[in-house]
């Protein structure tokens, strides 16, 4: 049967690549130091794949068909879709039979997601891999939740997902040793007169919850502040999911406020929970 | 207070901007014909003629308020190479809309 090794999540934003240089020398190194952390943690772990859960960012899922979740089902993925992302061009390995799996499951289990035999990936999935060091280097299935286009599934349908993809993931019939890389948030406002608030207290109080272990407290916390957080911060429903895939408890890795990045930088892994 | 997003569902002349920009930034070519002649590439949207003026204008504060998406907005931004002074700016040319709108102002 297959094992979770490893649940993570990170922040994520295209700037990183494009603008590093928009904040100072030291933040920049301190922030590429902590991916790279994380990296050789995940690395270490020795996963064969990693479940990436991240979102579209209006590439693959136009306005036209733009599902709530979707699960790449894929051996393959092309990525960054971005023309103007600052990135090497890239094919990840997926595990198109793992992801079947979590597809199939979902369904049996009350979920309705999309899936997709091809997905080029975006900034949100690719980002954290480069600066983690360990792009090109898993292989991954990509699970999408819409963060980016109203209207949105639930903060408390994210951690519900993430809940079922705790039970999915060990379900699997193959000894896979699976890690969980969340990529969102935390608080940022894209596009908007706001753009370039970070707000810190909320992504404290965010983080707080997470390792605070009260499920309906983070939920309304969630649910209740995101709007004093920026559109940007309706990502952290990946980091919701990674936190019910976990079953563990929150630590934080790493945080700071990085307004020249326009985004609060968040780095954080579960203490996982053995199942009986 | 003020809310992440214009609509809680999208308008239809939201969608035809957001079309607009979406085919610009991934349908190949799209982006050297549309740079090449702006007019000329919408002429088939049923967008009014005010509505293609802020695409052409590259008005991101008057897009923004009609609900285009604001990641395609960003997309939109980093593909045409607009600055980003210039971007920010027009976005904080309608904060005192959005405020007003929001009871802050």
């Amino acid at each position: 049967m297959a094992e979770v090794v490893g649940v993570y999540a990170t922040s994520h934003t295209p700037v990183m690549l494009n603008f590093p240089d928009a904040i100072s020398e030291a933040d920049r190194k301190e922030i590429f130091e902590a991916f790279r952390m994380l990296g050789d943690e995940l690395r270490a772990l020795r996963p064969d794949v990693v479940v990436i859960i991240s979102d579209d960012h209006v590439h693959n899922f136009f306005l036209n068909n733009l599902p709530a979740f979707c699960i790449g089902i894929t051996d393959s993925y092309r990525t960054p879709v971005e023309h103007w992302l600052k990135a090497e061009k890239r094919v990840l390995n997926g595990h198109g039979s793992l992801g079947a799996f979590l597809l199939t499951a979902a369904l049996n289990e009350g979920f309705d997601p999309a899936f997709s035999m091809e997905l080029t990936l975006d900034h949100g999935v690719l980002t954290p891999l480069e600066l983690a060091g360990i792009a090109g280097q898993v292989t991954v299935v990509p699970i999408l939740v819409n963060c980016v286009q109203p209207p949105l599934p639930t903060m408390k349908r994210a951690l519900q997902w993430g809940k079922f993809l705790s039970d999915a993931l060990r379900d699997f019939a193959e000894d896979l040793r699976i890690a969980v890389l969340a990529t969102g948030g935390l608080s940022h406002d894209i596009s908007t007169p706001r753009m370039g608030m970070v707000n810190e207290e909320f992504d404290r109080g965010f983080l707080d919850r997470l390792a605070a272990g009260n499920d309906d407290e983070l939920i309304d916390y969630a649910t209740l502040h995101v709007d004093e957080a920026g559109n940007g911060a309706e990502e952290i429903r990946t980091w919701l999911m990674a936190h019910g895939a976990a079953g563990g408890t929150f630590e934080k890795i790493y945080y700071k406020p990085m307004p020249g990045w326009y985004t609060g930088i968040g780095l954080g892994r579960w203490t996982l929970q053995e199942k009986a | 207070m003020t809310r992440n997003w214009r609509h809680p569902v999208p308008a239809p002349d939201c969608y035809a901007m957001s079309r607009i920009l979406y085919d610009i930034h991934h349908h190949e070519n799209a982006l050297a014909r549309y740079k090449a002649d702006p007019d000329e590439y919408m002429a088939s949207s049923p967008l009014s003629p005010r509505l293609k003026a802020a695409i052409r204008n590259n008005d991101i504060g008057a897009m923004y308020l009609e609900g285009v998406n604001p990641l395609l907005l960003r997309a939109h931004c980093l593909g045409l190479k607009i600055p980003e002074s210039e971007f920010v700016a027009s976005l904080k040319a309608i904060e005192h809309i959005v405020n007003k709108e929001s009871g802050h102002g």
